[in-house]
């Protein structure tokens, strides 16, 4: 046996092959991978997609009453579903349904039932209060408790809520209340007086949706 | 003409590799032919539906019910044109047809895979193929779920929610992942042109290339050969050749299932998109997924809240209960093969009793599914009133937990109890053979 070993300094096949290959599938899989920046679309914000801003008036969402304002003696408390609306500069109404976290859930329970943590500044005395409707856990509309009136109840994932003490969680999966949304009463109308009050569906954290809101306000002003 | 053929393709090597294939005689080793076939006709009522339908969430006004010229009707152009399928002759027949069959493709594949385990036809050398059978289950339920938002009624739209919300509780990088999965956020312009697009292209594409190598994999292996095969001719193929005894029983078998599953389209109503309405903002109670996706569900419905920060990503319940914890279970099932040592290939479908362990742990397994199978229907169970929603889940978690043990328990008793009983037979057989033998002295 030769201990000697056959220096060759020129490339051989194989390792020029092998290089070729590997550049190939490494350029080939950079450019497929750039051509997913593709499959998610810009955000554009439309006044439809704007969530509750200051001044909009509630107005119903149930198909057979869509876009009538809502009124005080519509409220009981039997969840009332609601989007929020404006009268743009040609005095035409446009209701704010395209982003499914601006719907709205409003009741109206007897004086003194609602309690702390709801912020009762926020209601309309202490009797008529408005939160949003998107279960924070996995975004379905969460509608009322048949078994127990008074509470909610989310159908996807059995999440349950107070709405008499702030929308608080009170069974089931959701990470945090429903957000509640200040109103007051401008004549027969339910009038928005701010954004939500905590974060809606689709914001883990009170600073994203802060980020959020103030971007809305700038691309608003 | 044969030669002719011959010459230019080569029929007699394909006739020897391919249609003498031999096809072991047992009614088990159909299942899988039922999934087969099951693909065949999901493609076909795929494609008749496909003709008619419009991939489109843009609002068109309803043509069956206009509404008046200042407030329209408006509908998405997807829930229009299913409607206008269900109107069509034979329409509605279509849509349930393609619904029962993808019901019954993954049962059969389950009941297949069940097959598969309990005779540890997995072992070496078929690992291979129990993976890219798992691959199969994972891709015919993606497909499944991406079928259901098709028709975008409001349950279809509730659906498409939860799955978005499930998407997009992956930590880092959920928000993107979702938007790009589901074209923006939801429900994004886009949302139905995308989800027609992987649901009849990309994922049918992926099961059939999958089911191709599954199939050619199972040919160059062979099946494993029933108990009956080591008695007639030990390490030898047994069984009936493709073509042309396997073909006929298959023609048959194929029509007569077909013609079963046309009968459950005509007369069973399922998915009824005209009761659901429209997408809209009232929820549908009840919103339940699928019996095959039913134990995720469970697993969300009693799952605690709760949510911590990590290295600037936030894992909640969602992301646990959807995404981890069915990976865990799918990973187990992935891993079936490996916790098999053997270094023989394994030729005979082994009795399930000779593997009380194996028989024990499977049983047990699917009483897990079942009982957070269970959980999903939480709700109902409260509004029935055999649970209060204080105690549903703490009694939920026991029974997950507390039926699966019992279970294994209670089979490998039962198996024990069996083999005695055979121990006991053999052993009077034996003594009477000994009487018998002493008789003819």
């Amino acid at each position: 046996m030769t201990r000697y070993k056959r220096q060759d300094p020129e490339l051989t096949r194989r390792k020029f092959i092998n290089a070729a290959m590997g550049g190939a599938a490494a350029v080939g899989g950079i450019s497929l991978i750039s051509t997913l920046g593709a499959a998610k679309p810009a955000f554009r914000l439309t006044p439809q997609l704007a969530p509750p801003l200051a001044g909009d008036i509630i107005v119903h969402s149930d198909p057979s009453r869509y876009g009538e304002p809502v009124k005080v003696s519509d409220l009981s408390e039997q969840l009332v579903r609601a989007w929020p609306a404006f009268k743009d500069e040609g005095g035409k109404l446009v209701v704010r349904d395209q982003d499914p976290t601006s719907v709205l859930a409003v009741y109206r329970f007897p004086k003194g039932q609602i309690v702390e943590p709801t912020n009762l500044e926020a209601t309309i005395d202490g009797e008529i209060v408005a939160y949003g409707d998107r279960c924070t856990h996995a975004g379905c509309n969460v509608e009322d408790n048949k078994q127990q009136p008074g509470l909610m109840n989310c159908p996807c994932h059995s999440g349950q809520y107070d709405p008499k003490q702030g929308c608080k969680v009170i069974g089931g999966p959701p990470p945090h209340p429903l957000p509640q949304l200040p109103i007051k009463l401008e004549g027969e109308q339910l009038v928005v007086t701010g954004f939500f009050m905590s974060v809606p569906y689709g914001y883990s954290k009170e600073e994203d949706w802060k980020r959020y809101t103030e971007q809305v306000q700038e691309a608003l002003s | 003409m044969n030669q002719w053929l011959d010459e230019r393709l080569h029929i007699s090597r394909l006739n020897d590799k391919f249609l003498r294939k031999a096809f072991p005689v047992h009614h088990s080793f159909f299942l899988g032919e039922i999934t087969l076939f099951s693909l065949i006709v999901l493609i076909l009522t795929g494609i008749l539906l496909a003709l008619s339908y419009e991939p489109s969430n843009t609002l068109v006004v309803n043509s069956f019910d206009p509404g008046t010229g200042d407030k329209p009707n408006l509908i998405p152009a997807a829930y229009h044109s299913a409607l206008k399928i269900n109107a069509m002759p034979f329409g509605d027949m279509l849509r349930r047809t393609h619904h029962w069959m993808a019901n019954i493709m993954i049962a059969a594949s389950v009941i297949h895979m069940m097959r598969i385990y309990f005779t540890g036809a997995f072992k070496k050398p078929r690992e291979i193929n129990w993976w890219i059978g798992m691959l199969l289950l994972i891709f015919a339920a993606l497909t499944a779920v991406t079928g259901y938002i098709l028709p975008y009624d409001n349950y279809a739209y509730q659906t498409a929610g939860v799955v978005y919300a499930i998407t997009k509780s992956v930590p880092w990088v959920g928000d993107w992942l979702a938007q790009a999965a589901f074209a923006g956020q939801f429900p994004g312009a886009g949302i139905i042109p995308r989800i027609y697009g992987y649901h009849i292209m990309l994922l049918p594409g992926i099961l059939l290339a999958a089911t191709g190598a599954h199939m050619l994999l199972m040919i160059k292996q062979k099946h494993t050969q029933p108990q009956y095969a080591k008695r007639i001719a030990y390490k030898k193929i047994v069984g009936v050749p493709l073509l042309t005894q396997q073909t006929p029983i298959m023609l048959t078998l194929t029509l007569l299932f077909t013609g079963i599953v046309l009968l459950f389209g005509a007369f069973i109503p399922v998915h009824p998109v005209e009761y659901f309405g429209p997408p809209s903002s009232t929820p549908i109670s009840n919103i339940k997924p699928d019996w095959y996706l039913l134990w995720v569900f469970g697993a969300l419905a009693i799952i605690p809240a709760f949510d911590f920060e990590l290295l600037g990503g936030t894992i909640g319940a969602e992301f646990v209960g959807a995404m981890v914890f069915p990976g865990i279970v799918v990973g187990l099932m992935f891993a079936v093969p490996m916790l098999d040592r053997a270094k023989e290939n394994n030729y005979y479908a082994e009795n399930p009793t000779n593997h009380p362990v194996r028989l024990g742990a499977g049983v047990a397994f699917m009483a897990f599914m079942l009982m957070l199978s269970l959980a999903g229907y939480k709700p109902d169970l409260i509004a029935a009133g055999v649970l209060t929603s204080a105690n549903a889940n703490t009694i939920l978690w026991i029974l997950v937990f507390a039926v699966p043990a019992l279970t294994y328990f209670a089979v490998l008793g039962i198996v024990r109890m069996i083999r005695a009983l055979r121990e006991a037979d053999e052993r009077e057989a034996a003594a009477h053979s000994q009487q018998a033998l002493s008789a003819d002295d």
